[in-house]
């Protein structure tokens, strides 16, 4: 129970907080059953997948016109308004990553019920979703528990999921000259691609707990500077 | 002084974070670019150690800050904070009250005006004030104006006078063809920027506001604070309001004060608790107290 004045105003951000926060929930839930669809070629699980990714949108949608009227009734400032625009960026990647689900969803049936498959390449693809797992649950946690080292090494986390992604991309390129088993590994090229965006999600999400405790938005990476040092501030 | 007023030159120095890259650098510049703005004005008031009491007890202690030209300064905070002490004693309209004192020092573009040699008359000449409730004198919109500048004994057509200050206050147009009535007879809007006008007829340089729009209506409100925009080109604002959206509206700097108890817990008194450009102050101020306070988590 929040002390002091405003206690209804409060509230009110506090549960906002954690219906956007939950979205991320919703996220790994997607991102589990799109993994499984890889893993055992099950097309039924990649429909359901699809008809999920409605459920986030709309979550997105009630998060942002729950921002608007608090805008508007509540004239945040300081903190309040710094975490309401994090929120707005939080919700946006949690909608983003959504459709991410459903892009890996909608290369399934194309790959066919019996493909061609590269066990080297299903389980970077497993790894990749577990890695990416994990990180989605520390971004949560260090959004609700304000913590900025804690959403800094989502960079060093991520790592590993972009690791994966080239060394997938690696083995596909080299998988021979069988027609469909090249075909394959095209579509596993795009499922990897759209997990490691889940992973730069997250980093992204980590970005914003760090501008609502200090204030400052600083990219933890650069894609246009790779190497350079990490900010400290 | 309690807390942290931010001097320009830190927060350059806080903002820059060595050894970032070129990324960063954009983001520096952007952040950078708020407080730039300021560092080239002048100070109309520097304000070193002020402290003011009635008899015995400080209502405001401690106080040191500078105000800028050609900006709107907001000073807020709970009541009893001192800021309506605090923004009287910077044109001596604490001098009326017997047993308020003074001490530390105001300068006014350098000069002390609380030096026994300058004429208080001639600080409140140059440094206006419009208070909480429209006071016109009841007298005709036009003798309300021209009183002033009379007294004074300023030269030029009065004619002219009148129509420049109600020009500047925006209330020409609604008043030009009623000049000869009474004054009572106008809205609350309307008087409010009526006592703007008979400030601006003796050419002021600094206009000081306590709460101008506490008893106004939104609309009204609305037209001071436009016509507190126009002014600033010419003038530097100080401004008291009670209203945190106001403040974040209208202001450049905000100063914000808070109410502290004494030792023996029988005296209250106002201390700044931190001094810096309204946008810091509302979207990351420095001190926790003035994050509760303009969050409203504390009254």
């Amino acid at each position: 129970m929040p002390e002091g004045t405003r206690i209804h105003y409060q509230e009110e951000l506090a549960s906002l907080e954690a219906r956007a926060l939950d979205g991320i929930d919703l996220v790994t839930r997607q991102l589990e059953k799109a993994v499984e669809c890889v893993e055992h070629q099950d097309t039924e699980l990649a429909g359901l997948v699809l008809t999920n990714d409605d459920v986030i949108d709309g979550r997105y949608l009630e998060i942002h016109q729950s921002i608007l009227t608090l805008l508007a009734t509540q004239a945040p400032v300081a903190t309040d308004l710094r975490l309401i625009a994090a929120l707005l960026h939080l919700m946006k990647a949690i909608e983003r990553m959504g459709d991410q689900c459903v892009n890996i969803a909608k290369v399934i049936p194309i790959a066919g019920h019996q493909p061609p498959a590269d066990e080297r390449i299903v389980n970077d693809v497993v790894t990749m979703g577990r890695q990416v797992k994990t990180q989605l649950s520390q971004a949560k946690r260090a959004f609700a528990e304000r913590d900025v080292e804690m959403a800094r090494d989502l960079v060093r986390q991520d790592d590993l999921v972009d690791n994966l992604n080239k060394e997938i991309f690696r083995i596909a390129l080299e998988i021979g000259d069988d027609h469909d088993r090249r075909e394959w590994a095209m579509t596993m090229i795009l499922v990897a691609r759209a997990v490691e965006r889940i992973g730069d999600n997250t980093v992204d999400i980590g970005e914003q707990v760090a501008f609502v405790v200090t204030g400052l938005f600083r990219e933890f990476q650069d894609a246009s500077h790779p190497g350079a040092s990490l900010p400290t501030a | 002084m309690e807390g942290r007023v931010v001097t320009e030159p830190e927060k350059q120095q806080e903002r820059s974070v060595p050894g970032i890259d070129l990324g960063d650098t954009v983001a520096e510049a952007h952040d950078g670019a708020r407080a730039q703005s300021f560092q080239a004005r002048d100070a109309v008031f520097k304000l070193s150690e002020v402290t003011v009491s009635y008899g015995d007890n400080p209502a405001v202690s401690d106080v040191s800050m500078e105000m800028y030209k050609n900006a709107i300064t907001a000073l807020i905070g709970p009541s009893g904070c001192g800021k309506s002490t605090l923004i009287r004693c910077l044109n001596r309209m604490n001098d009326l009250i017997p047993s308020a004192g003074m001490t530390g020092k105001v300068l006014y573009h350098g000069q002390d005006i609380y030096d026994p040699e300058i004429d208080p008359v001639e600080v409140r000449k140059r440094i206006g004030m419009v208070f909480q409730k429209p006071n016109p004198f009841p007298k005709s919109i036009y003798e309300n104006i021209a009183f002033g500048p009379r007294i004074l004994g300023m030269n030029g057509d009065m004619d002219e006078i009148v129509e420049n200050a109600l020009l500047r206050a925006a209330l020409w147009d609604e008043v030009k063809d009623r000049l000869e009535t009474n004054a009572f007879g106008m809205s609350g809007g309307q008087q409010q920027r009526l006592c703007i006008a008979r400030c601006l007829a003796v050419n002021p340089d600094v206009i000081l506001m306590d709460e101008p729009c506490s008893a106004l209506d939104p609309i009204s409100t609305g037209k001071i604070e436009d016509l507190m925009f126009e002014l600033k080109k010419d003038y530097s604002i100080i401004i008291v309001t009670h209203n945190m959206q106001q403040a974040a509206r209208v202001s450049d700097m905000t100063a914000f004060l808070i109410v502290k108890l004494d030792a023996d817990e029988k005296h209250r008194q106002g201390r700044l608790v931190e001094y810096d450009a309204t946008e810091k102050i509302f979207t990351n101020p420095s001190d926790r107290r003035t994050e509760d306070y303009v969050t409203g988590k504390v009254g």
